[in-house]
């Protein structure tokens, strides 16, 4: 099979599988978990660039996530703004938060880079808590659905699909940076930033770059959130989402578009179907999670590479 | 011929040891210049002070009329300037290929926005730049393994693919630590030609080398230096017959009459 066959394939299926899904299980609990598992792809895409190429640790992303709900749940509520238009100004705060914050991040590394995002993370949870206009710990309720005319996204299987429109534009956006110069760089970065250095960039940019395209991807799925839920409250954004998005991110494959699809794709969709072993479910996904991160370090994605790979190392 | 490069008074104190210590000399247009001397006696720091890559204790450095000392590595290095490292410094998880295409990226001036709104722009730059980088890849020998991971290379592999990148960014001097060091004679052979022709095509060499034949066959000039301070300067004949780095460094194996 050529390659290109091959990769149009691998692009065909697995949309056709999520045009399929909410049509063969057309319960309403488990459309709300895939339209749930789209949201969180978004997010993932959005870590991969900062953590997953460029080699950052975030575990901020919750906050991120916040800042974009609260920015849709706000401005569609108090304002009365349309919420197609508060996605753009959830660009504009992802924007604020890459620049706002990349640029201070890029004095601290490693253990105090990872601390650096968690204190972003709980401030902003903090901060929405407690702020009077946030309606505190209440948090908002009646965030309007999205609406074209008189046609309202409030049923699931419509909200689904609009959804699925959205992963799949900032899908093609995700991988087509991350295949192009911007995709090399940041992952040189994370190989050897002095060696960028020594060819003559400045780390700084790509650094903030990769940080803003993680904030614009969390906060434009923190709106889809605010929109899906309806009913939005600070105790959601907690530190232990931002681990989850962590472990989709490196269960799926870390650095590769397709991995975090499928890494948020299991992390949301598996602890569903584990339901049924009652307490023993978060064990075993961890265990699951685990013995892939320590067999399968480029994540589950990398059991449909190997045969390339072993085809490469027959002809050597 | 004007001076490339002109250190005066170049000094690196890590606390309380004085790596490098007043260190002067200069390198002229259109030479070889090599900084030779035992381990431990500075040259790698003198490098990566030249280069931005340590900050400098006290002294200048000038790259033809212009102070770069102050500047940090990213800007040392886009005046031209390139350089190599004594521990490579590969980006192991990428092919040949792209590691060489990092070394053009400072050159790829497209903005992301360009980028999103107009494919066919960033498929020209990319495709630009990739001639660019076969060209690069057939000049050191190294087209078969492009797409080969650069961990997996064999060492003098990753020190031509280190090479290859360098000379990606199209630098007019280039800083070279130790590229002989851990080659077979072979390989040092054919890296000797290679630099030979890096230099016929217009980049000016400064080498950091440990192998006195690779030195003394290529160098136009050397400067000795021993506890970071310089001991002797001129042609390699005139090193080779100077008693004090006879002394200090070479042994009097190498001593011509
Ligand atoms: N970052 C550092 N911190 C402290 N001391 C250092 C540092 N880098 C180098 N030194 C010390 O400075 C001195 C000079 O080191 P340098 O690496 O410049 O020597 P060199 O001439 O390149 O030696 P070699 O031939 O072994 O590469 C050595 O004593 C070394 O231990
Ligand atoms: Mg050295």
């Amino acid at each position: 099979m050529s390659d290109k066959y091959k990769k149009i394939l691998m692009v065909l299926i697995p949309l056709m599988i999520a045009i399929a899904m909410p049509l063969i299980v057309t319960d309403n609990y488990f459309r709300g978990i895939f339209i749930m598992t789209l949201i969180y792809i978004i997010v993932v895409l959005g870590l991969n660039f900062i953590t997953g190429l460029t080699g950052q640790m975030n575990l901020g992303t919750a906050g991120i996530f916040a800042m974009g709900s609260y920015t849709t749940a706000l401005l569609s509520t108090k304002l009365g703004i349309s919420p197609w238009l508060t996605i753009i100004g959830s660009i504009i705060m992802g924007l604020i938060i890459g620049v706002g914050l990349g640029y201070p991040s890029l004095r601290v590394q490693g253990v105090y880079l990872a601390l650096t995002t968690i204190g972003f993370g709980e401030i902003v949870r903090i901060l929405i808590s407690n702020f009077k206009f946030t309606n505190g710990i209440m948090g908002i309720r009646d965030i309007p659905a999205f609406t074209i005319g008189s046609f309202s996204f409030d049923d699931k299987l419509a909200r689904y699909y609009l959804y699925l429109v959205f992963v799949v534009i900032m899908g093609v956006v995700a991988y087509r940076i991350t295949n192009s110069k911007w995709g090399r760089l940041f992952k040189a970065i994370r190989d050897n930033y002095e060696a960028v250095q020594a060819v003559g960039v400045d780390i700084a940019k790509p650094k903030v770059l990769a940080f803003t395209l993680a904030a614009i991807y969390g906060c434009v799925a923190g709106s889809l959130y605010a929109v899906h839920m309806e009913f939005i409250t600070p105790s959601v954004y907690t530190f232990d989402l931002s681990t989850t998005f962590i472990v989709m991110m490196m269960l799926g494959g870390i650095g590769s578009v397709p991995g975090c699809i499928l890494g948020a794709v299991v992390c949301t969709i598996l602890p569903e179907l584990l339901r049924d072993f009652g307490n023993w479910y978060w064990i075993i996904f961890s265990i699951l999670v685990l013995l892939v991160i320590l067999f399968r370090p480029n994540g589950i994605i990398s059991f449909l590479k190997t045969r390339k790979k072993s085809v490469k190392e027959g002809v050597k | 011929m004007a001076n490339v490069l002109t250190v005066e008074h170049l000094t690196k104190k890590f606390a309380g040891l004085t790596a490098v210590n007043d260190l002067s000399f200069t390198m002229k247009e259109r030479t070889i210049h090599s900084l030779i001397g035992p381990n431990g006696s500075g040259k790698s720091t003198t490098i990566n002070m030249c280069t931005g890559s340590l900050p400098i204790t006290s002294g200048t450095v000038k790259y033809r009329d212009e102070i770069i000392s102050g500047r940090v590595l990213h800007e040392v290095a886009s005046r031209n300037i390139g350089r190599t490292f004594q521990n490579l410094k590969l980006f192991g998880s990428m092919t040949v290929e792209e590691n060489l295409m990092v070394g053009m990226q400072a050159q790829m001036k497209d903005g992301i926005l360009k980028f999103l709104v107009s494919p066919a722009s960033a498929k020209a730059e990319e495709k630009r730049a990739n001639e660019r980088a076969m060209e690069v890849l057939d000049y050191i020998g190294m087209y078969k393994y492009r797409n080969e991971t650069v961990a997996n290379l064999a060492y003098g592999q990753q020190k031509l693919t280190e090479l290859g990148r360098s000379i990606m960014t199209a630098p007019k001097l280039l800083f070279l630590d130790e590229p002989a060091a851990g080659l077979n004679p072979s390989e040092r052979v054919e890296f000797v030609k290679i630099l030979l022709k890096v230099f016929d095509d217009g980049i000016d060499l400064f080498l950091i080398e440990h192998n006195m034949d690779v030195v003394m066959n290529i160098s136009n000039y050397i400067t000795v230096i021993n506890f970071g301070s310089k001991i002797a300067e001129g042609t390699p004949k005139e090193i080779q017959n100077n008693d004090e780095v006879i002394a200090a460094y070479l042994g009097s194996q190498f001593k011509k009459k």
